[in-house]
């Protein structure tokens, strides 16, 4: 197999920084859910994202070369770099303190996702290939979960406010998800990838309009790129949450 | 070291009989290989045993204890020199990977049912169908349903 380009690396890392903030995001609200269930199913999709995050690290460790991983490697992409070369987008930075904004970013994340791993799934790399057929399968029912709950809070005028406000709030950031790195083209080149990740944005777009139809997503702004090089103000104190325990002792073996 | 070539047919059965030894961590009496787990087993005239599995989900919190136990339970055979355990990154597991043996265990000892594609899911204690109640279980691999016969709330081990 041969090595991968810097340019790959570059886009595996954005794809793997978006998967891994978004699974540490979701972790914050076990326990603190409004129910249970939502508990059990915030700890159940952290807990894929971040596998997910784990597999993608795992290519570039090891420049694509497919051996098994090393839990070090992986620890010193996702949690040792600075906070300059992250290549994370912002939606995924963001702090979402309020349920409502957990839940919006949730299915505007997923929705993307979905259409993220679908473009890698016939991936030159092989271990990209077979993480897209794990992800595949897990990413499905993100969504589902998101839409139940959806459905049943959109009827309730208090929560189809709160949900409007998360979408308003959101949906800016949420479009920097199909920002592409410098990367990308290589990534296209070699055949890691199929296409853009911004080709499926006209589609993202058509799926945010079925699910949100009151809301007119046209008029609300997406900023302009750039910010997968930039960091979004919440992203420190993420981040420092996130290196809590770690600190502790950064050689323990978990 | 011994010095006598080890019959690598026979290592190889005997490691795969230690690996059916381990019990999966959170389903107490059901064995990896019964929930379809072990994917590969070499051995080598040397000794030298290499075992390939897979997990249920990508990011089971269970893999790194799994793979520690199985490694154990083979390197503990006295013809084994070195035993190895990876995860293998294909194929994805699915539900049908599950014998009927484990099934019937997890039935009896632990109200555990298994997830059918067609139709509602039996309820492992009465057979009537069962109503997914959450999607979400104590861990990935489990939903929540419930009996509309019986009323028993039960788990539901599911691939997707």
């Amino acid at each position: 197999m041969t090595s991968m380009t810097p340019g790959t690396a570059e886009f595996l890392l954005a794809f793997a920084d978006d998967e891994h903030l978004m699974g540490q995001q979701h972790t914050e609200w076990i326990g603190i859910a409004p129910f249970l269930e939502e508990d059990m199913a915030f700890a159940s999709i952290a807990q894929d994202e971040l596998s997910h995050a784990a597999l993608l690290y795992a290519i570039v460790a090891d420049n694509g070369q497919g051996s098994p991983p090393d839990d070090r490697a992986i620890d010193t992409l996702a949690f040792d770099r600075s906070a300059a070369d992250y290549r994370s987008a912002q939606i995924v930075e963001v702090a979402c303190t309020g349920w409502a904004h957990a839940l919006v970013r949730h299915w505007l994340y997923d929705t993307a996702e979905e259409l993220r791993w679908s473009l890698v799934d016939g991936s030159s790399l092989e271990p990209l290939k077979d993480a897209a057929a794990h992800a595949a399968r897990e990413e499905r029912f993100h969504v589902r979960h998101a839409d139940g709950l959806i459905d049943v809070l959109a009827h309730t005028p208090d929560s189809a406010d709160r949900l409007a406000d998360a979408v308003n709030a959101l949906l800016p950031l949420a479009t920097g998800l199909f920002e592409p790195v410098a990367g990308e083209a290589e990534a296209i080149e070699a055949g890691v990838t199929s296409a853009p990740f911004d080709t499926m944005l006209p589609e993202w777009t058509n799926r945010v309009r079925a699910r949100f139809p009151e809301i007119d997503i046209e008029a609300i702004a997406a900023p302009a790129y750039a910010s997968r090089t930039r960091r979004h103000g919440d992203f420190a104190a993420l981040m420092s949450r996130m290196n809590e325990v770690r600190g502790i002792d950064p050689t323990a073996v978990w | 070291m011994s010095t006598i070539a080890v019959d690598t047919t026979l290592l190889r059965d005997a490691a795969l009989g230690a690996v059916a030894t381990v019990d999966d961590p959170e389903i107490p009496g059901v064995s990896i290989v019964d929930l379809g787990l072990l994917e590969t087993v070499t051995a080598t005239a040397d000794g030298k045993v290499a075992i390939g599995l897979i997990p249920t989900f990508s990011g089971c919190p269970a893999l790194a204890m799994i793979a520690a136990d199985v490694e154990a339970a083979v390197a503990a055979l006295p013809e084994v020199e070195e035993a190895t355990v990876e995860w293998l990154r294909s194929p994805v597991w699915t539900i049908e990977r599950v014998t009927e043996d484990a099934r019937r265990t997890m039935a009896t000892d632990l109200t555990l049912a298994v997830r059918v594609d067609s139709g509602p899911t039996p309820c492992p204690r009465c057979g009537s169908p069962t109503e997914e109640k959450s999607e979400f279980g104590p861990s990935r691999c489990r939903a929540i349903h419930r009996c509309g016969s019986c009323l028993e709330v039960i788990e539901v081990m599911r691939d997707r």
